[in-house]
């Protein structure tokens, strides 16, 4: 008994492929906007990179100058310190030298506490410590308020290293995100070629290549919600 | 009668001119969206090296400006001390007083500007630091003229740019899809297919061109 096989009607080679193609259409535009968002994760990354190192030579600027006038002002401080002390040592010498009947000791001591003294008078106004209310003492023989001077010539500093910190973690967070985008269109690669391989074949083969497209599809469209989302 | 239509060989021939028309087209505009991303990159690396080099200029100005005020300092103190002696009673202070005046404040006057310039002098006699810093970035006008900030707008504007020919490619790469996908089918889809290639890529074109337009006016004229 011979048996011819069915052979395969043009309605069953027909069957899905215009789901198909429905299928490969919204790849195409999943895939179009993919590669959009890509492209502007990148671009976005870029960005914060560049701003990440501007703000770094700012920041690194901006050290290097708070730093040499820190080393001015606290070198000035010194130096008030010094003098007033000089002063005060000078001014003890003479009076010793007065108590031991040493005229010309008394005399050369009396000179040099007189020139510390003027050194002192003129260093005091050239620091910020005693001319500047922020950080001059409000007491005669109080201190002066280092703390503030020590915040305030780093506060400039500071925030641009923020901004820095800011644009750093920004472009961390692009590039992260252009590089999960470069994840889901290889992914997306895999469900044309599913697709592909269906419109290729016919009847429940087709179809079984199609859901596994779609099964990819799904997937690729989630991962890419939860990369915008994050 | 459309089936013979779709199976014709001229239609074969057309889809095929068109897809080679369209593929010349995206690969053109494929090759203007990276030359954009380079002119962006460009502006962003030419923007750093001119940051870095205004910035290193500053901080030279601002290490002379406090080398000059230590220099201008020891001038002050030196000339308070010079008046304390010339005013005091003793005949040998005096004497101290009028030879440091003689010899040793022109020396001393001599190192920096700030003490040879009357404009620098400030009231409580202290020197005005924020005026000689000023002057010496004048001095640099080369430095002090670079602009890192219109490098980077610059490169924000090619950026911009990139985001939407990015756009026009994929959009010509969509017709092309659709053409390739006509060119395969011999069925009733073959026409639709063909349509929607063509009307994709005619948007894509259109898309092209304008952002060109736009921003190529926003530049000022410059690609």
């Amino acid at each position: 008994m011979n048996e011819t096989p069915n052979p395969v009607t043009e309605e069953s080679s027909e069957r899905y492929k215009t789901l198909i193609v429905v299928l490969t259409l919204i790849t195409t535009i999943i895939t179009a906007v993919l590669a959009t968002l890509q492209a502007d994760a990148n671009i976005r990354a870029n960005s914060a990179n560049r701003d990440s190192q501007y703000f770094a030579i700012l920041a690194s600027a901006e050290l290097h100058r708070s730093g040499l006038q820190s080393s001015y002002d606290l070198n000035t401080f010194a130096k008030v310190l010094l003098e007033r002390q000089t002063e005060l040592m000078m001014q003890f010498t003479a009076l010793e030298m007065d108590q031991s009947g040493d005229k010309f000791g008394n005399a050369l001591s009396k000179i040099s506490a007189l020139a510390a003294k003027a050194r002192a008078d003129k260093l005091t106004s050239f620091s910020v410590f005693y001319t500047d209310p922020r950080y001059a003492s409000k007491t005669t023989d109080g201190t002066p308020d280092g703390e503030a001077y020590l915040r305030d010539s780093s506060k400039l500093a500071n925030e641009i290293v923020e901004k820095q910190n800011t644009a750093a973690d920004d472009y961390h967070k692009w590039s992260s995100k252009a590089d999960s985008y470069v994840g889901v269109l290889t992914v997306m690669a895999v469900a044309f070629f599913l697709f592909g391989l269906a419109q290729a074949l016919t009847g429940r083969m087709r179809l079984v290549f199609a859901i596994f497209g779609m099964v990819i599809l799904l997937i690729s469209s989630a991962w890419t919600v939860l990369i915008l989302v994050v | 009668m459309l089936k013979r239509f779709n199976e014709s060989p001229r239609l074969d021939v057309f889809i095929a001119i068109i897809i080679a028309v369209v593929s010349a087209t995206t690969a053109f505009a494929a090759w203007r969206a990276s030359m954009v991303s380079s002119a962006a990159g460009d502006a962003i690396r030419q923007g750093l090296i001119d940051a870095v080099k205004k910035q290193a200029g500053s901080s030279e100005d601002w290490r002379r400006t406090y080398e000059e005020a230590g220099h201008a300092q020891t001038y002050a103190v030196a000339l308070a001390q010079v008046e304390a002696f010339e005013k005091s009673s003793d005949k040998s202070a005096q004497a101290q007083g009028r030879n440091m005046r003689q010899y040793l404040l022109p020396s001393l006057q001599l190192v920096t500007e700030l003490t040879t310039d009357d404009k620098y002098l400030k009231e409580d006699g202290t020197y005005d630091l924020e005026l000689r810093f000023a002057d010496l970035e004048a001095a640099t006008p080369d430095l002090t003229a670079l602009d890192p900030t219109a490098s980077f707008k610059l490169s924000d504007q090619y950026s911009s740019e990139q985001r939407w020919l990015t756009v026009g490619v994929i959009l010509l790469a969509i017709s092309l899809f659709w053409l390739a996908l006509s060119q395969l089918s011999m069925k009733r889809s073959r026409l639709v297919s063909l349509a929607i290639g063509i009307g994709i890529y005619f948007f894509g074109l259109i898309w092209f061109g304008l952002v060109e337009l736009i921003f190529f006016s926003l530049r000022g004229g410059a690609l």
